[in-house]
């Protein structure tokens, strides 16, 4: 099983305030991970940090063998776009999106790479299937969509180049239930045959049974495993740990 | 007076061709870049002085003349995007330390220019030649038609360039939403090298057609700089549309008044129009619509 | 030391400002003086003001508990300094020199009061020459037409200043930021149109000649020109001390409190930053008036190349180079670029090159001018210092410096190092065979290194020190964790019971280890 994502004793932060500390994690290719933890506990900052846009201070972080750590940028990532076109892809918080651009435009945005662009009508096609409502939104200025129809667009934006790690940042914020519990369960359909998949989520029973590991996140500190999740969420019943685990 | 209202169309037109070439520029940099580009009219300014060279190798030859002047302009916007922009794009105090900067290059060059080229004017040969064409009763001079022929040609071709390209995407993207533009693999340098290169070779365009009428000189960038930026502000700093609106305005504007009142007024009374204008609309014609950089 | 310090005053004692707060790590180098003796009750203040000249700062060293003072404010020194050289140098230059310097006098008015327009009122004016070259017009042809004098000229000036003032600033409430300042510009290419067509106004002779001036015909040439310095100079201190007068006091306040973009916070607290910023805009406009009037006296007329593009370009070159927003760069600034333009000219239009390069290079490298250097190499050294700072892991029991300068016993530092480091070597000293001697035998004898992790658990405090409770004695014993405080009874620590005291000793040497590697 190749390994998609090696993060090495990586602390980041913001100029000299240190959020992760010493965080260890790999990602193998098929895994679908999720990361668990309250607000403000560093999920968001992982995953932007792994994505280049913000305040790593030390440590490796390795995305399909290469070296994409070590930089110290300040403002959205100066070398963000080259690990993006390593085979990154993030759906941040607050969905990234251009608020002029319809939402044919948008999917046809995240085909990053030639061979992404030149098929993109395909993939286009294949983005409609996991994400039906979206068919007949094509036209409309995503400026003007409700909140779920614009997560969806962030969430297929992001599957429409050639990404071998999908890191996806709370994609049930702020939606209603049923809209969120759709969202993750076609997240959670997708075949990840050579690439994996980082949820990142506040709500553990979502992801419970959907995912292959969960990971807890405590003030900056990974926990692996149920004794981790538990350690980051301590109102979660043990019942419902036991079964994530 | 009929004769005097096509001549007058006639002439606005080819005035708002040309302005709209260098509004379209100074906006989508401006909206893209977040960039105050004075040096717009160096490049107009060293675009002319291509096409002479040019035309001095090769003779009267309109396409290889016009292709100096727009390989020109393009090179010398990288070159204003490379000294400008890429070294202060993310330090404090952007905006105005981009502006100075572009208004010493605009400084140095024009220095440069006298320095190289010596004080005296050059001329253009005639790319679209003498003949008239008659309309009606109406006189109309090749000059004027291929000018406008050319700009809108070529503006154009710029805008589907930018709807349908991948790099016309990602310069919409970078104007909307650079966090978004970086997560789809949008290269902020490269991008702002191409938008450079792209509104430099507009620059280009208009600086050989313009040049026909009046001639090239180390400062001749600086008054259809200064026309251009009125034209991008009075249509909306960010919006193309806007932009060539407030051209045909501003065109219409001067050509009346050179018609009527005389040529020493016209800076006047465009200013006053301008003026107008943002009091009624302090953003511009097209105001805020589409784009989020104010 | 507060209470050693018998130098306050009973009264509610406004201007006596404490050192400024010392951020982290770095020590600022204040000039100390000698102490004031017996006389001290002793003040020097600014006539009619409580503030005292160059914030002198009465104390006692903490060291040698002797009385002395402090220097906090070192500016105005700085100041003295170079004006002293400035108002001096000139007169031993040549003539040409002389009258460079008053054109550098005149130019460095203009950009103070230009400082307070675009820094105080943040109102992004191009229009100051513009002003100036209406009041010089004014003026000049009142001289020549009516017949006014040179006295009347600088007193009229202002009034052609305002209401040119009035003019700017009406657009100025509907327009922001850069259409304004094109406004302003197109405003200045208007009135050059105009002045350069208008008969009236000199456009046969490209400008206005003949004003009054206050040098009595047939003044030797060396006299008038040092005459004209001192008076150009007297200017420019009128302009830093009216830059002054608006900017320290309540005008300047006010308009420091609602800066670009967080004006609604301003306005919320009621303070009317429009009508500040407008009040702000006339004054300066009056003064720029007062300026042109002198300017015609000096110059005895006016000529249209003050409302041209490349004089607002040099002057936009002075303010760049020094730094916007400082009266020190404006002077500054105005120095470099005027010895360049008048003083270096023989090396023709390579000046234009130079000053456009200085440009360049100023707002290339540096952030905000000449004087933001200090500024910037600090900003610059803290960020290199954090990031070292970054490497450092403070889980192991290093202290960041903001902990260290809070923490009063020093030595605590310095025992947390030495824990980290010997729990690095205990970590070390743990192999799965160390804790199989100890399961064997867990209070029998035991190697060197085995001794060593017990007597470092031993040695833990009590709280939260893990224990073995007994709760049926030789049947069951569970492990708690004690609590430190008299009366607090222990935790449970689990629910697992233990049939023998080795059994829960292992145990607790096994949890003590856990917690070790953890640490």
């Amino acid at each position: 099983m190749p390994e998609i994502l090696r993060v090495q004793n990586l602390s980041a932060g913001y100029g000299p305030l240190t959020v992760l500390h010493g965080i260890n994690l790999a990602v193998n290719a098929g895994e679908r991970i999720g990361l668990i933890g309250l607000n403000g506990h560093g999920k968001s900052t992982l995953l932007r940090t792994i994505a280049g846009l913000t305040g790593w201070q030390s440590g490796s972080i390795r995305l399909n063998g290469a070296e994409i750590g070590g930089t110290r940028s300040q403002g959205p990532g100066r070398y963000t776009h080259r690990i993006v076109r390593l085979g990154l892809a993030l759906m941040p918080q607050g969905d990234a999106l251009f608020h002029g651009m319809t939402v044919a435009d948008h999917l046809a945005s995240g085909a990053c790479t030639r061979k992404a662009w030149r098929e993109r009508r395909a993939r286009q096609e294949r983005v409609l299937e996991i994400f039906p409502p979206l068919r007949n939104l094509l036209s409309s200025v995503v400026g003007r969509l409700s909140g779920g129809e614009r997560r969806m667009v962030s969430l297929a934006r992001g599957l429409m180049g050639d990404a071998s790690l999908y890191l996806i940042d709370e994609p049930s914020l702020g939606l209603a239930p049923k809209i969120s519990i759709g969202l993750i369960e076609a997240l959670c359909r997708i075949d990840l045959s050579r690439g994996g998949m980082i949820i990142a989520e506040q709500n553990l029973a979502m992801l419970e049974g959907k995912v292959t590991r969960l990971l807890g996140i405590h003030a900056g500190k990974l926990k692996g495993g149920a004794e981790g999740v538990f350690a980051a969420l301590p109102h979660a019943a043990a019942g419902l740990v036991a079964h994530a685990s | 007076m009929h004769l005097d209202f096509f001549y007058v169309a006639l002439t606005a037109a080819t005035l708002a061709s040309i302005y709209g070439l260098l509004a379209i520029g100074i906006s989508i940099i401006w909206s893209s870049l977040a960039m105050i580009n004075m040096a717009h009219g160096f490049t107009f300014a060293i675009s002319g002085y291509g096409a002479w060279l040019a035309a001095q190798a090769v003779g009267a030859n309109p396409p290889a003349v016009l292709a100096a002047g727009i390989l020109t302009g393009a090179i010398a916007g990288t070159f204003i995007g490379a000294v400008a922009f890429i070294p202060l794009y993310d330090k404090p105090n952007f905006t105005l330390r981009s502006l100075i900067a572009t208004l010493a290059i605009s400084l140095l060059g024009g220095q440069f220019l006298l320095w190289l080229f010596g004080p005296r004017v050059k001329a253009l040969p005639k790319l679209f030649g003498y003949h008239s064409f008659h309309i009606g009763t109406a006189v109309a001079s090749a000059d004027k038609l291929g000018t406008i022929a050319c700009s809108i040609a070529l503006m154009l071709s710029t805008l589907i360039w930018a709807k349908r390209s991948r790099t016309g995407l990602e310069i919409r993207a970078m104007m909307q939403n650079p966090e978004g533009a970086a997560l789809i693999g949008v290269g902020l340098r490269s991008t702002a090298m191409a938008v450079m290169a792209v509104t430099g070779a507009l620059a280009g365009l208009a600086a050989v057609l313009l040049s026909q009428t009046y001639y090239v000189s180390p400062y001749s960038g600086l008054i259809p700089l200064f026309k251009g930026m009125i034209v991008a502000l009075a249509g909306g700093l960010g919006s193309v549309a806007g932009a060539l609106i407030a051209a045909v305005l501003v065109g219409l504007v001067e050509a009346v008044t050179a018609v009527t009142i005389g040529g020493q007024y016209v800076l006047i009374t465009q200013f006053l129009f301008i003026i107008g204008i943002l009091l009624i609309r302090p953003r511009g014609i097209a105001g805020m619509i589409e784009t989020t950089r104010e | 030391m507060a209470a050693f310090d018998t130098s306050g005053d009973f009264a509610a004692d406004r201007d006596r400002r404490p050192l400024p707060a010392r951020e982290v790590g770095r020590r600022r180098w204040f000039p100390k003086l000698a102490a004031h003796g017996a006389r001290t009750w002793h003040r020097v203040r600014y006539p009619l003001t409580r503030r005292r000249p160059l914030l002198v700062h009465t104390g006692y060293n903490p060291r040698t508990l002797a009385a002395e003072k402090t220097i906090v404010d070192k500016r105005p020194l700085y100041w003295l300094a170079g004006l002293a050289v400035l108002a001096v140098a000139p007169l031993f230059g040549s003539n040409a020199l002389l009258s460079a310097a008053a054109v550098f006098a005149i130019y460095a008015a203009i950009n103070v009061v230009w400082m307070l327009v675009i820094g105080t009122a943040g109102i992004y004016s191009l229009a100051t020459l513009a002003v100036v070259g209406t009041a010089a017009y004014g003026t000049a042809w009142l001289s020549i037409a009516h017949g006014l004098p040179w006295w009347g000229m600088i007193a009229v000036g202002p009034l052609f200043g305002i209401a040119f003032g009035v003019v700017i600033a009406l657009p100025a409430i509907r327009l922001e930021g850069f259409y304004y300042a094109l406004l302003t510009v197109g405003l200045a290419e208007v009135c050059r149109v105009y002045v350069v067509q208008s008969r009236v106004l000199g456009s046969a002779t490209g400008g206005l000649y003949g004003a009054d001036s206050y040098l009595p015909d047939g003044t030797p040439e060396r006299i008038g020109l040092t005459i004209s310095y001192f008076a150009a100079f007297t200017v420019m201190l009128l302009a830093l001390g009216l830059y002054r007068l608006v900017n320290g006091q309540r005008l300047g306040r006010l308009l420091r409190a609602a800066p670009e973009k967080h004006e609604a916070f301003a306005e919320a607290l009621g303070i009317n930053y429009r009508a500040a910023r407008i009040q702000v805009f006339l004054i300066s406009s009056a003064a720029l008036g007062f300026i042109g009037g002198f300017y015609a006296t000096y110059f005895k007329g006016a000529s249209p190349s003050l409302f041209s593009m490349d004089s607002l370009l040099l002057l936009l070159a002075m303010i760049v180079i020094g730094g916007i927003g400082r009266t020190e760069g404006a002077v500054v600034g105005t120095l470099i670029v005027v010895l360049f333009d008048r003083v270096l000219i023989d090396l023709g239009p390579l000046r234009l090159a130079c000053i456009g390069a200085i440009m360049l290079g100023t707002v290339l490298f540096l952030r905000g001018g000449l004087f933001e250097i200090p500024a910037q190499f600090r900003a610059w050294r803290e960020k290199k210092k954090s990031e070292r700072r970054a490497l450092i892991d403070p889980r192991g029991g290093e202290t960041m410096p903001e902990e260290a300068s809070e923490i009063r016993d020093k030595q605590q530092i310095y025992l947390r190092r030495f824990d980290k480091i010997l729990r690095d070597r205990l970590k070390a000293l743990i192999t799965p065979e160390l804790i199989e001697a100890h399961r064997r035998s867990p209070a029998g004898p035991h190697s060197d290194a085995l001794e060593r992790v017990l007597n470092y658990f031993r040695r833990a405090a009590v709280t939260d020190k893990y224990a073995v409770l007994a709760e049926r004695p030789f049947e069951a014993y569970r492990i708690v964790a004690l609590s430190g405080r008299r009366g607090v009874a222990p935790r449970m620590v689990d629910d697992h019971i233990y049939n023998t005291v080795a059994e829960a000793q292992h145990a607790v040497f096994l949890r003590r280890v856990h917690d070790l590697m953890e640490s």
